[in-house]
């Protein structure tokens, strides 16, 4: 590449890794257990490769015994299971999720199939854009020994309902049907996904440690030629991207092209990007410091967080600085006629009534508190974990009790969730000889045994 | 029976409509029916868990003899469709290939249900030395507005197939299907009938039950045979001899006790407990809002309490019931209701 285009390309892009050992490496977790990324990440790819081929030669001798014999003596073909064959990466943004996929296979020498949220992931575009060449090897592949490849389907967080429909099972069946290994990369847990998770082996990635970032950064920086920018001004850069690699390189970037010179601290703040962190603290302050109505308001204005999530965060955190019954249902009851006045707005489009909604989940719920404030010790501020479904829906785990139960006794889903499981959960939970019983007749693993147990231990 | 099944109301569940039990007149009349090879539609009306579904399936099973599989299905109305099903009947759906008038250029649907789970199975012809196939619609009634979609079904594909409709009332069903159909009163097993079947269980699995405490039995599970059983079985895990107080200990186990644990714990005012139970209810048991609300309103009639905090506490239910249709996050009017609840119990 030429200078004046590599001049122009955003750093995040020109200084992304080209192998492993410059990275700076984050660390991971796999079920709660400490891991080293890179080496499992390659003992993952090495081990694929080994066992395909392996599984590859004895499918052949069986396709060739199956061709020659009748339906009835058709044996299986072996497949590798399905936590062999692909891995999700999970973990803030920025840490280094596809840069280490992509120095992985540099230094490896492996292609690159990526598909990320900029493509549209229906069923159709994600078979004609992966099936094809997960399954065969293509003439040219034999003709040229080509390298093997690595599929990556990045922002898999990004699948979005009707766009991308059809979208996990797909993801699916080419986990079954692929020569490759699979990559996927996350930011966060999301229900939809849930099919795969069950699966798949996830790797919890932390965020980057601020020495490794530093590192990373004067690096950047004497490549650049870059002098004048403080040493506070980078670890001010650092805090505030808590371990977000990219956001803090494109920090840098605009601070040193921008104003080259004028360099000072409001100019970072304006480069502030929207965090969890930020909700924390604007719950904190409506409930701890927001003493009239005027003041909620700006508070609620001036933060950047969504009101539609906001008023979903004071609900969840209501009961964790309001302790007294007297004032919690007069906190309640605005608050629940500011969700109706927003479900009103949503239906009707009554967009005028919008600042009632404000000033009653705000102002309303926070001006509750008539007796003097217990500001004292920490209060936890917890998200919004919870979320009540309008419709019913069954988890993975209980669609496969619920079809095992369907096999011996014809009943409904519902029946069976709100009738026959809670008996089942009783009866089983008398003894372990029944708890046997029950499991064996209807012929449950070991997880779906745990739907039986989950109610009767506590 | 060889097969040694673990759990009685299974192992106990009728094979044949001679072992239904008690219910004579209905039995009688459908085996007439079979007898003519012929029935009209029929829409079966009983309360909840007295056996409506067992003798409609039976009775389906004698009709058809060995062409019963391929001729029969089930269809649970409540149930809802899942999103694989939804996007079937959305990709389903055709253009109206007329060119003029209100139709032109438009797509036509049939409502997603009837497209999915009813329509491929009444249109294809019945197979096999059968007059007709069977299709059994279960809790009809929450069909709804869907109900309409059944007036020309029932009539245009009426001779290849028969339906079974089975509901707890008639006011959920529109008149114009109750014309339709056959209507046919399913009542609760008598007590008699019920003796004679416990008595059965109870010299198959040795234990020893008294008169008494099969009517207490009875009483307690309101002549649901299925629930009764369950009792039966739990009751004996401990002791293979059935006495009414420890049919009354296990009773109160599985009869929505979780419900009345939740209006306990916000009668002493801890709301923050029981809003995680409510959470935690709502996600074992697949509750709705709406039937969330319904079964606390349930419970609390169940209490002793005055009329005038009854009625109060009842308002309290409604108003959240109607907050939450109109709401967004019907969590949040969960949290409201609870909380009322903590505050003014204190007054009652």
């Amino acid at each position: 590449m030429s200078e004046s285009v590599l001049n122009k390309m955003p750093w995040v892009e020109k200084y992304r890794p080209k192998s492993m050992s410059e990275m700076a490496l984050p660390s991971a977790k796999l079920k709660g257990h400490k891991i080293e990324l890179a080496e499992e990440l390659r003992k993952f790819i090495k081990t694929f490769f080994r066992e395909k081929r392996a599984i590859n030669q004895k499918n052949q001798s069986i396709k060739s015994f199956n061709r020659l014999h009748g339906e009835k003596e058709q044996k299986k073909l072996f497949k590798l299971s399905q936590d062999r064959v692909a891995i999700l990466l999970e973990g803030p943004p920025g840490v280094g999720k596809t840069s280490i996929v992509y120095a992985l296979a540099n230094d490896l020498n492996l292609d690159v199939i990526e598909t990320n949220a900029s493509d549209v992931r229906t069923k159709k575009s994600l078979e004609s854009k992966l099936t094809e060449t997960v399954k065969t090897r293509g003439i040219m592949d034999y003709l040229t020994q080509s390298k093997d490849k690595i599929i990556l389907i990045d922002e898999i967080d990004g699948l979005y309902g009707v766009a991308d429909k059809g979208a996990v099972p797909t993801i699916l069946t080419i986990i079954d049907t692929t020569q490759f290994p699979i990559i996927m990369c996350s930011n966060e847990y999301k229900q939809s996904l849930q099919p795969l998770y069950n699966k798949i082996h996830k790797l919890e990635i932390n965020p980057l440690s601020s020495d490794e970032t530093l590192r990373i950064i004067k690096q950047i920086l004497k490549k650049e030629k870059i002098t004048n920018v403080q040493e506070g001004i980078i670890n001010s850069i650092i805090e505030k991207n808590h371990g977000d690699l990219r956001g803090m390189i494109n920090d840098l970037q605009g601070i040193s092209q921008g104003s080259i010179g004028k360099l000072n601290s409001e100019l970072i703040n304006s480069l502030h990007r929207d965090s969890t962190e930020e909700i924390f603290m604007v719950i904190r302050d409506l409930f701890e410091e927001v003493s009239t109505l005027k003041q909620a308001k700006v508070l609620t204005n001036k933060s950047d967080v969504d009101y539609n999530f906001l008023y979903k965060w004071v609900n969840e955190n209501i009961p964790s600085f309001i302790k007294l019954n007297s004032e919690l249902v007069v906190a309640y009851e605005n608050l629940s006629i500011a969700d109706q006045i927003f479900g009103r707005i949503q239906k009707n489009q009554y967009w005028s009534t919008l600042p009632y909604f404000y000033d009653l989940f705000a102002g309303g719920v926070t001006l509750a508190q008539k007796s003097k404030r217990d500001n004292h010790g920490f209060k936890k501020v917890s998200f919004p974990r919870y979320r009540s479904t309008g419709m019913f829906s069954l988890t993975a785990n209980e669609r496969l009790v619920v079809e095992k139960i369907n096999k011996k006794y014809e009943i409904s889903e519902i029946e069976a969730i709100q009738d026959f499981l809670p008996f089942l959960r009783v009866l089983s939970g008398t003894s372990r000889k029944q708890l046997k019983l029950v499991s064996d007749w209807l012929e449950l693993d070991a997880t779906e045994k745990k739907i039986l147990k989950s109610d009767s231990e506590k | 029976m060889t097969e040694n099944i673990p759990i009685w109301r299974i192992k106990y569940l009728p094979k044949s409509l001679d072992e239904v039990c008690g219910r004579s007149k209905v039995k009688n009349r459908l085996k007439e029916y079979i007898k003519s090879e012929n029935f009209p539609h029929l829409l079966l009306l009983g309360s909840e868990g007295i056996g409506k579904k067992t003798i409609a399936k039976l009775f389906c099973q004698e009709f058809l003899g060995s062409f019963y599989e391929p001729n029969f299905k089930i269809v649970y109305a409540d149930v809802p469709l899942t999103s694989e099903e939804r996007a079937k009947a959305r990709s389903e759906a055709h253009y109206s290939t007329s060119k003029i008038g209100r139709l032109a250029g438009k797509t036509i649907t049939t409502p997603a249900f009837i497209h999915v789970k009813i329509k491929p199975f009444v249109s294809i012809k019945a197979m096999g030395d059968v007059p007709f196939k069977i299709l059994i619609v279960k809790n009809f009634e929450t069909l709804g507005s869907n109900q309409q979609g059944f007036r020309r079904l029932m009539e245009s594909f009426g001779s290849n197939c028969r339906m079974i409709l089975i509901s707890h009332n008639t006011s959920g069903i529109i008149d114009p299907i109750k014309s339709r159909c056959q209507l046919i009163m399913v009542p609760p097993v008598d007590i008699e009938e019920f003796k004679i079947m416990i008595a059965t269980i109870a010299k198959n699995e040795n234990l020893t039950i008294d008169n008494e405490t099969i009517e207490h039995l009875y009483k307690i599970t309101k002549g649901k045979i299925a629930k009764a059983i369950d009792l039966l079985q739990i009751t004996s895990i401990s002791d293979n001899n059935v006495k009414i107080d420890n049919l009354y200990e296990n009773s109160m186990v599985f009869q929505n006790n979780l419900i009345r644990s939740l209006l306990l714990m916000t009668f002493k005012g801890q709301f923050h407990k029981a809003r995680e139970l409510s959470r935690k209810i709502q996600s074992n048991y697949k509750y709705s809002v709406q039937d969330l609300f319904l079964l606390l309103y349930n419970e609390l009639s169940k209490l002793p309490l005055s009329t005038y905090s009854l009625s109060l506490l009842i308002n309290m239910i409604a108003d959240a019931d109607f907050r939450a249709i109109d709401g967004r996050d019907s969590d949040i009017q969960i949290s409201s209701l609870l909380s009322k609840l903590c505050y003014y119990s204190e007054f009652l």
